[in-house]
């Protein structure tokens, strides 16, 4: 891999993956939260539907911004020609 | 390298990053100090409990909510503007974009630690990722703003990398770091499609998020029974709110750094005035959201809620009333309503006085509905202690720093969008001019 | 199951406080002091509202002890962020001391200001240490705490019926607050249980609840105060 400030390689690299994954382990989280929260709900009795709807919002968003994040990442890296 | 940056039209630009004189590092001296301090009486609280703020039985929030809700409501305008603007293509938003966008981000952090603080246990608030119930409006507060933040940061940072890219390739200051955030943008055509698409995607995506945002801190209080909170008007009442504080926020930030960097040649008076029919259209709004509000209230006359009506505009807390009354319209619309007085000057004191009447709207909101308790329960005044006081005005020296930190590492305007104005900017407004006229009809012959 | 609820005749009412200072000493109430209390902090759980009616002197009185109403459809209950406040299976609304946050919004949403907060960790003097009753959980700071209808007397008076196999009886559970009322104003027992006196009293023409028409249902009925 060649390491020039406009394709770096090495440390630099590993930097900027990491920062990409970082967004996704932001979203993981996210998911795995309330999925906890909707098993929550549904093992107390609890408000289930509101859960279900304001869970149906929220993931698919923060799903998208994690992928614009990636497709401009991606996208950078692959068309610098 | 530098000799080369200096001939940049747009040098100006980059200055800020470059050098830096005393007057910088004697700001971040006092508003350190000011945000170490408040730390410090945090910590106090941390050990004491909330008893060292001025809260009691009834009146159980106070200006940690109160800020809380101004704060958030503050970063409203920058992300919100900056997306609609991009969005119409209005040609002048190109210099204003940036610090709007940082705005948002800024103050929506220090905005979403205000509830923490006010925790009585804030060692126990990961029960909410363990145990939280999505019924309870503090809980979709917790999801809108980790939302909202995530959103506006990423649309900060995905229209600042061609910027990262210029000042990796033509300054050496912080070189790795720049190579680090500029993700091999080089300019081409496709890189360029590319991140065009994704804040396509990214305005769409904001503008809604952000009035969720402020929707669902209105529910926090309307959801509830008290007199003066349970209203339906609340969630669209605190989202204009929002934008006109916002608004006024940017302008005044807009104003200060012009000054403080020499950026007259960006921002111009035309951009102020642009932003300042805004600020008047929002304070028409607000004008009528607030008559609606206490129109339907005094009209009813429900006892309970005329009780706390009362208590704002001839009680106890008549003077805030009155002086959000005139902060947030008289002085707004008379300064905004005549050219004379529209000019950079009154804009500013237009500015400040609708920060300082946003803030008193959320004071005139929160604490005499829980000063006026159903039950003729005793009810001492609430009044704030120190700590509360410096939590506040840390709150906004961070506000400060965090952006004068910000004016040092990235530009305080988007150089590739005045650069992208300058080449192509009188074009394209000329071809779209032409798309909207009429065309001239071909004279048709033999009529 | 039984839908336990309270009645005070506000006619036999003197406001003498006994009330109060009996859930002090059974629920381990600190005492939070003199300027805390000016500051309007006292921790009491049960709370004697006083009302004026007229001008002086033809000035009518009314007391009205206060503790929670355990209301059937609790407006705190729903906006807790962590069920640390809920309606359990006795119909009580209960709370959680160890899983509260402390971010009062079930203060806020309380119509009656029920609810009381932790604002400093409670002292305790030694002399109070030999009238502890064991049997009520110790709050910490920056915890929110309410009447619970003293519901430890319940669980031991449900393990007590369960032990001699047989059903729960009036006498076998009253809050201590009912029980010391020299008046014989408070009435407790099962609303929905025509044995229990409670259940034919708020059927009297003078039964009310307070800000019923918020649609709390509230389990807590007053006699109204009539002049005679």
């Amino acid at each position: 891999m060649t390491d020039s400030p406009t394709r770096p390689g090495g440390f630099i690299f590993f930097l900027q993956v990491l920062s990409i994954s970082l967004i996704w382990v932001l979203v993981v989280s996210v998911i795995t939260w309330i999925l906890n929260l909707i098993s929550l709900s549904h093992y107390l009795h609890d408000a289930q539907n509101a859960t279900l709807a304001i869970s149906l919002v929220v993931l698919p968003i923060f799903t998208l911004l994690a992928s614009v994040l990636t497709y401009v990442f991606v996208g950078l890296r692959k068309h610098q020609e | 390298m530098m000799e080369d940056l200096r001939k940049d039209p747009d040098y100006t630009l980059f200055r800020p990053i470059l050098e830096s004189d005393r007057r910088f590092y004697w700001a971040v001296a006092f508003l350190g100090a000011v945000v170490l301090w408040a730390l410090a009486l945090y910590i106090r609280q941390l050990i004491y409990g909330l008893g060292v703020t001025g809260l009691n039985r009834t009146v159980t929030w106070g200006f940690y909510i109160i800020n809380f809700v101004f704060f958030i409501g503050v970063s409203h305008a920058g992300t919100l503007i900056s997306a609609i603007l991009r969005l119409s293509q209005a040609e002048w938003r190109r210099p204003i974009t940036r610090m709007a966008e940082v705005i948002t981000a800024i103050v929506l952090a220090i905005g979403g630690l205000h509830p923490i603080i006010d925790l009585g246990r804030p060692d126990r608030v990961l029960n909410v990722f363990y145990y939280g119930r999505l019924q309870s409006p503090l809980l979709w507060d917790v999801t809108a703003i980790s939302l909202y933040f995530t959103a506006s940061t990423v649309y900060l940072y995905v229209p600042m990398i061609p910027d990262i890219a210029l000042l990796r390739d033509r300054t050496t200051k912080f070189k790795k770091f720049y190579t680090w955030l500029s993700w091999g943008y080089v300019g081409t055509e496709r890189q360029k499609h590319i991140l065009e698409r994704a804040m396509t995607i990214l305005m769409v995506v904001v503008i809604p998020v952000a009035v969720s945002v402020h929707t669902v801190i209105s529910y926090i209080f309307s959801m509830t029974l008290q007199s003066g909170w349970h209203s339906t008007i609340f969630g669209p009442y605190f989202v204009t709110g929002a934008i006109f504080s916002g608004t006024a926020t940017l302008l005044v930030v807009m104003i200060f750094f012009r000054k403080f960097y020499h950026l007259e040649n960006y921002l111009k008076e035309i951009h102020f005035r642009y932003l300042s029919v805004l600020l008047l259209v929002f304070a028409l709004l607000w004008g009528y959201f607030t008559f609606s509000e206490y129109l339907t209230g005094i009209y009813g006359n429900e006892p309970m809620e005329m009780r706390v009506i009362r208590f704002k505009i001839s009680g106890a807390y008549a003077p805030y009333f009155w002086m959000m009354v005139i902060c947030n319209f008289v002085i707004p619309v008379i300064i905004l309503s005549f050219k004379k007085l529209k000019r950079i000057p009154g804009i500013l004191i237009a500015s400040i006085s609708v920060i300082i009447g946003m803030w008193l709207e959320r004071l005139i909101i929160i604490v005499p509905s829980l000063s006026n308790p159903r039950l003729p329960v005793v009810s001492e005044p609430y009044v704030p202690s120190l700590t509360e006081w410096s939590l506040f005005a840390g709150g906004v020296a961070a506000f400060c720093l965090m952006f004068l930190l910000f004016s040092k590492l990235f530009p305080l305007i988007s150089i590739w969008e005045i650069k992208e104005g300058r080449a192509e900017g009188l074009e394209a407004v000329h071809q779209r001019l032409e798309s909207y006229l009429p065309d001239t009809p071909a004279v048709q012959e033999g009529v | 199951m039984a839908k336990w609820g309270m009645v005070i005749d506000l006619n036999k009412c003197t406001g003498c406080g006994a009330c109060v200072n009996a859930c002090r000493i059974e629920n381990n109430i600190p005492n939070v002091g003199e300027e805390e209390a000016q500051a309007g902090r006292a921790l009491d759980w049960m709370q004697i509202i006083t009302e004026y009616e007229g001008e002086f002197p033809d000035v009518r009185v009314t007391h009205i002890p206060r503790p929670c109403f355990q209301c059937d459809n609790p407006p705190c209950t729903k906006v807790c962020p962590v069920h640390a406040t809920y309606l359990n299976e006795d119909g009580l609304v209960g709370q959680v001391y160890y899983r509260c946050i402390g971010c009062r919004f079930c203060m806020a949403a309380c119509p009656y200001s029920a609810k009381k907060f932790n604002y400093y960790a409670p002292e305790i003097p030694e002399s109070y240490q030999v009238i502890r009753n064991p049997d009520v959980t110790r709050r910490m700071k920056g915890v929110v705490e309410k009447c619970s209808f003293c519901h430890h007397r319940l669980s031991l008076a449900k393990d007590l019926a369960r032990f001699e196999n047989r059903d729960l009886r009036e006498e076998d559970y009253q809050p201590a607050c009912v029980e010391s009322c020299p008046a014989d104003a408070m009435t407790f027992g099962d609303l929905e249980n025509p044995d229990h006196k409670v259940a034919t009293l708020i059927h009297s023409s003078r039964a009310y609840r307070l800000e019923e028409e918020l649609g709390t249902d509230p389990k807590v009925y007053y006699l109204k105060k009539e002049d005679k």
